[in-house]
């Protein structure tokens, strides 16, 4: 232990602190929550930080609302009225002023480490998010350009550590400022290998046969997430063939999205769209015989891709961002660039080959097994060690370096 | 639970022959009831408690009669408690969804979108405070014994859940969707309008905003059509 963490630790008086700013965990009248895959990430990283003793508090965009993410763990908020370059200073300035009583700040997405950071902090990349195409409209010009990037730049300087939840974020910020490279560690993210099981007691797993193949899209429904070819090639499947029936589970980031959605998929045959609670979720995927994440872009390492391996399904996933990181084509699932031809064509064929199925499902279940929760807790705590430079009393740390053993041996 | 007055003729029988296929038990306060109301709840076996005011509570005051019924539920031990009107009525999807919305430990709360079918069941209505993609509304409810539950010294619009049920508990938004009914019938519309309008009087001074759209003319009226949900094959 160093001599600033033994001082600091004199002066504490209670349990450690963490402050986490985020952008919107609740949306900004506090009314709103959508789970999607960040949200779940702020629930567990609340939970290891909570066991590990800490006091945690949230931050975000509101205005001055508080409302519980989880017993005992309160969000706060705060108003921010610009985003100038895609980054929120005056949150982050504000957040610092409060962050002058923890022990310890997260900055819960990369940009909002900007302008400046607190000296003990961690920023986590949740993947690359600026690689659609609306996303060059935003900064149009050279000049814009530069300045975004300037900003990005600072964000990723100040924070003690970058925690990745894929390569592909920290290969770029690697090619682009080679002096980043120390910042930076890869923690992808995690999956319940417990909880996500390809066999469980609802008896959910049955295989195709005498029902339809199922074809789950277990994501938001937003355009980046490959939303509408999905919708085009489920249109196309139902009506050629009928025996396939598609599943759109997940929640719009607007209500009117959600009716579009909704009536579409009543007015076409063996297509549902519905969402659930996180708790059944599990039962969701077990029904399931093929899992689409079929993201255009702004994505990482997807928990919904997790959760579909852990469930030994079979998953057909785009090439965005940190998922090939969780599939290696032809190995544990299919990667594909996510046009609607492309799908039609995988989907068709997967459809008439339960063999080709259960073989990608039962890899997919096996490399799952190297991201799971028990793993990605022991890797954040290392690393909050690492940043207060004490260690943490009761975090059972033990060394991680190799990967678990195969399941089964 | 639920309050009932004179819902022989409308929606009654209905929504009981749909809520006995997925709630364990039903309580009913008669609100004076002078038609067969009575007779129909009797007839629900899933109607354990059910009890009738002599005198009309709803019209006098509206929270001693919610908070009546409150104490009647207590009395059966619920996990959770459903808080239903006799003109509303959820999707199919309900029956094979519900005990896995309450079985689990994460809300204690569920809101679902409430859809006003308006004059038919065939429409509902969509404009301003009507739009129910926009609003949730809290039916669902968990239990707990011991604590304290008030209800606000209201006559009238004193909500549905008593004070400690109404604010920050961890809620979960179902899609479930929920038919309301209370307008179906277009002859009704009139006599309902100047029902909820006297009370508004005498609660805020003026009719509100949403009471007065009741009787708007039909060009600024927006429906939409109701479209039956499916039954989840899982």
């Amino acid at each position: 232990m160093n001599a600033t963490a033994t001082a600091r630790r004199k002066l504490r008086t209670g349990p450690r602190t963490v402050g986490i700013l985020t952008t919107n965990h609740f949306s900004p009248d506090g009314n709103r929550v959508v789970y999607g895959g960040a949200e779940r990430y702020a629930l567990e990283l609340s939970r290891l930080l909570v066991d590990l003793g800490f006091r945690v508090e949230w931050w975000q965009i509101g205005t001055g609302w508080q409302r519980e993410l989880m017993p005992g763990v309160l969000v706060r908020s705060m108003p921010a009225p610009d985003a100038p370059y895609q980054t929120l200073p005056q949150l982050n300035q504000l957040f610092n002023e409060r962050a002058v009583a923890y022990d310890l700040a997260i900055y819960f997405v990369v940009f909002l480490a900007y302008p400046s950071a607190v000296e003990r902090s961690i920023a986590i990349s949740h993947g690359i998010y600026w690689d659609y195409p609306g996303f060059d409209a935003l900064n149009p010009t050279a000049r814009d350009r530069e300045e975004w990037l300037r900003r990005l730049w600072i964000a990723l300087s100040g924070p003690r550590k970058i925690v990745s939840v894929d390569t592909a974020f920290i290969q770029w910020a690697n090619a682009t400022w080679p002096g980043l490279a120390h910042r930076f560690e890869y923690i992808p993210n995690f999956v319940d290998l417990e909880v996500f099981a390809p066999d469980g007691p609802d008896g959910a797993a049955t295989e195709a046969g005498r029902r339809p193949v199922r074809i789950l899209f277990p994501r938001r429904l937003t355009g980046v997430r490959g939303l509408n070819e999905m919708a085009r090639a489920a249109e196309i499947l139902t009506a050629a063939r009928d025996d396939v029936e598609f599943h759109f589970v997940g929640r719009a980031h607007d209500d009117k999205l959600e009716k579009e959605v909704l009536e579409w998929a009543l007015a076409h045959d063996r297509i549902y769209y519905y969402w659930k609670p996180p708790h059944e979720m599990p039962r969701v995927y077990r029904a399931m015989d093929i899992v689409v994440i079929p993201s255009r872009s702004s994505e990482g390492t997807a928990l919904s891709c997790l959760e579909a391996m852990a469930a030994g399904k079979a998953v057909v996933a785009s090439y965005a961002g940190g998922l090939p990181n969780l599939i290696i084509h032809g190995y544990n699932g299919i990667l594909v660039r996510p046009t609607v031809e492309n799908l039609v064509t995988v989907l068709d064929d997967l459809a008439s080959r339960p063999d080709v199925r259960a073989t990608l499902g039962a890899r997919a279940r096996e490399v799952a097994t190297c991201f799971s929760l028990q793993v990605w807790r022991r890797r954040w705590t290392r690393l909050l060690e690492e940043v207060l430079g004490e260690p943490l009393e009761g975090s059972g740390i033990t060394a991680e370096l190799a990967p678990p053993p195969p399941a089964g041996t | 639970m639920m309050v009932v007055y004179n819902e022989a003729a409308r929606f009654l029988a209905r929504v009981l022959a749909d809520l006995e296929q997925w709630v364990d038990q039903i309580v009913v306060l008669d609100d004076a009831s002078t038609d067969g109301t009575g007779d129909i709840c009797r007839a629900c076996r899933r109607v354990v408690l059910y009890e009738r005011n002599r005198e009309n509570m709803f019209s006098t005051h509206e929270a001693r009669l919610r908070e009546k019924l409150w104490r009647m539920v207590e009395t059966v031990r619920p996990d959770w408690i459903l808080a239903i009107d006799a003109d509303e009525i959820f999707e199919p999807r309900m029956r094979h969804e519900a005990r896995s919305l309450v079985e689990q430990d994460y809300y204690d709360a569920v809101e679902f979108r409430m859809f006003d079918l308006w004059g038919s069941e065939e429409y509902y209505r969509c404009d301003g405070q009507w739009n129910p993609w926009s609003r949730f509304s809290r039916l669902l409810v968990r239990y707990r014994p011991g604590r304290g539950y008030t209800w606000p010294d209201l006559p009238v619009h004193c909500g549905r859940w008593p004070l400690e049920l109404r604010g920050g508990l961890p809620v979960y938004y179902s899609d479930i969707r929920v038919k309301h009914l209370g307008w179906v019938r277009s002859e009704d519309h009139l006599a309902k309008y100047l029902f909820y309008r006297e009370r508004d009087i005498r609660m805020y001074g003026r009719p509100s905003e949403h009471t007065e759209s009741v009787m708007a003319p039909p060009s600024r009226v927006q429906l939409e059509r109701w479209r039956e949900g499916k039954v989840l094959p899982l």
